[in-house]
């Protein structure tokens, strides 16, 4: 307990020392590659990068929709399943269109637009669960991860769906550096939603909305609408995780998103987001996602039990929640 | 007589089976402060919601400018000139100055970027602070977060927000509360301003000696039921109080 609160004050002052979060959690990350390199010298390689950025891309896609979720005073925790689900649908679609003996990239662009359109309509059923039947966020996800579940083992008799385009996996090739097509796709995507979340309408409302439901009510912004698009986003985004899966995998695998809206709401609380809406920031959420990627490969590789992955995170959390406090607390101490 | 600048007719509300509003008949002309009294309960906060768009009356009508309105929700209010400072405060703490003075009113950069929705946060900055001061109200720096303002000064905000978008009416809800006498004196300045600007001002407040010092007519709600409605001149302080407890009708 005592270790903590020291931790905690001592965390504090190199944030007052840089004053920014985002800053604090890059260094986080410098120490964890200084660290894992020192027990092994391996972890220090391209390779290792481009393992760790294959990991990073699907969990921040579906950290970004987390993201604005949060901000907006919700949660999401059907994404996981909705990769699953979108994966399955879209591998369906893309076998069906192999053995119709169509072009392998109108099958690869056909399957994304199926499984973003999958995405989407699992979030305008959370928004809709949200918005019309009152039900919490925390109910209505859990509701739709359920059945996405359920329905994704249904529809692919619980085994990954081939028999798609071999050009997808072609596609997982890093050729940028350590980053593939759909990384770089990814990548695109980050610097998309930072922009519509930090400097337009959308992000603005959202933050809005998390901050003072009655207050956007009542300046006219129209609230439910907004919720619906910003599950919608959520599931489009776990849309795309499911394709980037399917790229990766070279099938639908109706597990393929297992556990992933635990690891994209670490990741965007990591990133500083407070579940009581909001605050949080995409540049956080980005750096979140890359520290809880590269523990598990660090892990790995110095040789520790990847289970050991969880009790790292669980730590990371808990530092994030307490710099919360104390930013909070500091803010309301100096008035 | 013209019809009055804003009116409800026999409005009531209940919520579940709390009366929160019955049978009420409500008016405001332009240039007058109305000054809306009651005790705890008596369904101040609930008149202004409907006045304001934010609730449904379960009946009963509304007519701005002798025009019958429903409301679907606050945004027809405002765009029709209603604007309402709401009790419990109607600012987002994490958003600035300037953000919540252009919430669902923002300005957009010129352009394409513009079309997609992206923000000019610095016209909105240069402009919420000129809007704040024309108003008259210390106004803290509109480019910091309203978590990290006074209580005060939040409420300066939120009237400023209010008055500089008013056109035609607009409705305070204990806006004097939480201020020193200062602050609370230069309310009252802002509304008389307003007042002078034509515009038709509703104020609710438990400090019945400001009520009386800036309200031309003054209505007493008590459990739900408009009990008085008549010039300021024919109240005083115990008159007043006692119309508001009950111990004596107008
Ligand atoms: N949202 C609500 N749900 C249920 N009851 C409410 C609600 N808002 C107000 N009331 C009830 O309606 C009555 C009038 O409340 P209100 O209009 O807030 O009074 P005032 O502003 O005059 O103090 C009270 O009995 C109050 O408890
Ligand atoms: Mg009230």
């Amino acid at each position: 307990m005592n270790q903590v609160g020291t931790d905690a004050k001592s965390l504090k002052q190199v944030r007052m020392l840089f004053g920014n979060q985002q800053f604090l959690l890059l260094l986080v990350w410098f120490a964890m590659v200084a660290f894992f390199t020192a027990f092994n010298s391996i972890f220090f390689s391209m390779a290792v990068f481009g393992n760790i950025l294959l990991d990073w891309a699907p969990v921040v896609l579906i950290a970004l929709g987390q993201t604005f979720v949060i901000i907006s005073g919700g949660i999401d925790l059907s994404v996981g399943s909705t990769v699953g689900l979108s994966g399955v649908v879209a591998a369906f679609q893309m076998q069906h269109m192999m053995t119709n003996g169509d072009n392998q990239w109108l099958a690869i662009a056909v399957g994304t637009l199926v499984a973003a359109l999958v995405g989407i309509a699992v979030g305008l059923v959370n928004g809709f669960l949200i918005t019309k039947t009152k039900v919490v966020p925390f109910i209505a996800t859990l509701v739709t991860m359920g059945a996405a579940a359920g329905l994704a083992i249904v529809y692919s008799g619980g085994a990954p769906v081939g028999g798609g385009p071999d050009k997808a996996i072609e596609l997982s090739v890093p050729w940028f550096g350590p980053f593939s097509t759909p990384g770089l796709i990814v990548v695109g995507i980050v610097i998309i939603c930072g922009l519509f979340l930090h400097l337009a309408r959308f992000g603005r409302y959202t933050y809005a909305i998390g901050s003072n439901e009655f207050a956007a009510r009542t300046a006219g912004i129209n609230v439910n609408r907004h919720y619906l698009k910003v599950y919608a986003l959520s599931g489009l985004l776990a849309g795309l995780a499911g394709m980037f899966f399917y790229c990766r995998l070279g099938s639908g695998a109706p597990t393929s998103g297992y556990g992933g809206e635990l690891d994209a709401i670490a990741a965007v609380v990591i990133g500083g987001a407070a579940l009581t809406g909001g605050i949080g920031r995409i540049s956080g959420t980005v750096l979140g996602a890359l520290i809880l990627t590269t523990t598990t490969s660090g892990l790995i590789i110095i040789g520790v039990a990847p289970d050991w992955k969880q009790v790292v995170v669980a730590i990371l959390i808990a530092a994030a929640v307490l710099l919360q406090g104390n930013k909070n607390g500091s803010r309301g101490g100096s008035k | 007589m013209s019809a009055p600048l804003y009116e409800v007719r026999n409005v009531s509300k209940k919520y579940g089976s709390v009366v929160a509003l019955d049978g009420a008949d409500f008016q405001i002309n332009a240039g007058e402060i109305v000054g809306l009294v009651g005790d705890n309960g008596a369904g101040k906060s609930t008149l202004v919601k409907i006045l304001s768009g934010a609730h449904k009356p379960t009946s009963g009508e509304i007519f701005l400018d002798g025009v019958s309105q429903g409301w679907d929700s606050p945004r027809d209010a405002i765009e029709a000139g209603v604007e309402t400072l709401y009790q419990d405060s109607g600012l987002a703490p994490h958003l600035t100055v300037s953000a919540n003075v252009f919430l669902g009113r923002e300005k957009y950069v010129a352009g394409p970027f513009g079309k997609l929705g992206f923000l000019d946060n610095k016209a909105m900055h240069k402009e919420a602070h000129k809007d704040l001061e024309r108003v008259g109200i210390a106004v803290p720096e509109s480019n910091r977060s309203v978590s990290q303002l006074s209580g005060g000064q939040r409420q300066a905000v939120a009237i400023g927000r209010a008055v500089s978008w008013a056109s035609k009416v607009i409705i305070l809800d204990e806006p004097t509360n939480h201020l020193g006498a200062r602050q609370a004196g230069e309310v009252l300045q802002v509304m008389k301003a307003a007042r002078a600007k034509g515009l038709g001002v509703v104020f609710i407040s438990h400090t019945l000696p400001h009520v009386l010092d800036v309200s031309d007519r003054i209505v007493v709600l008590r459990l739900g039921k408009i009990v008085a409605n008549a010039p300021t001149s024919e109240f005083d302080a115990e008159k007043l109080l006692g119309t508001i407890t009950g111990l004596n009708t107008l």
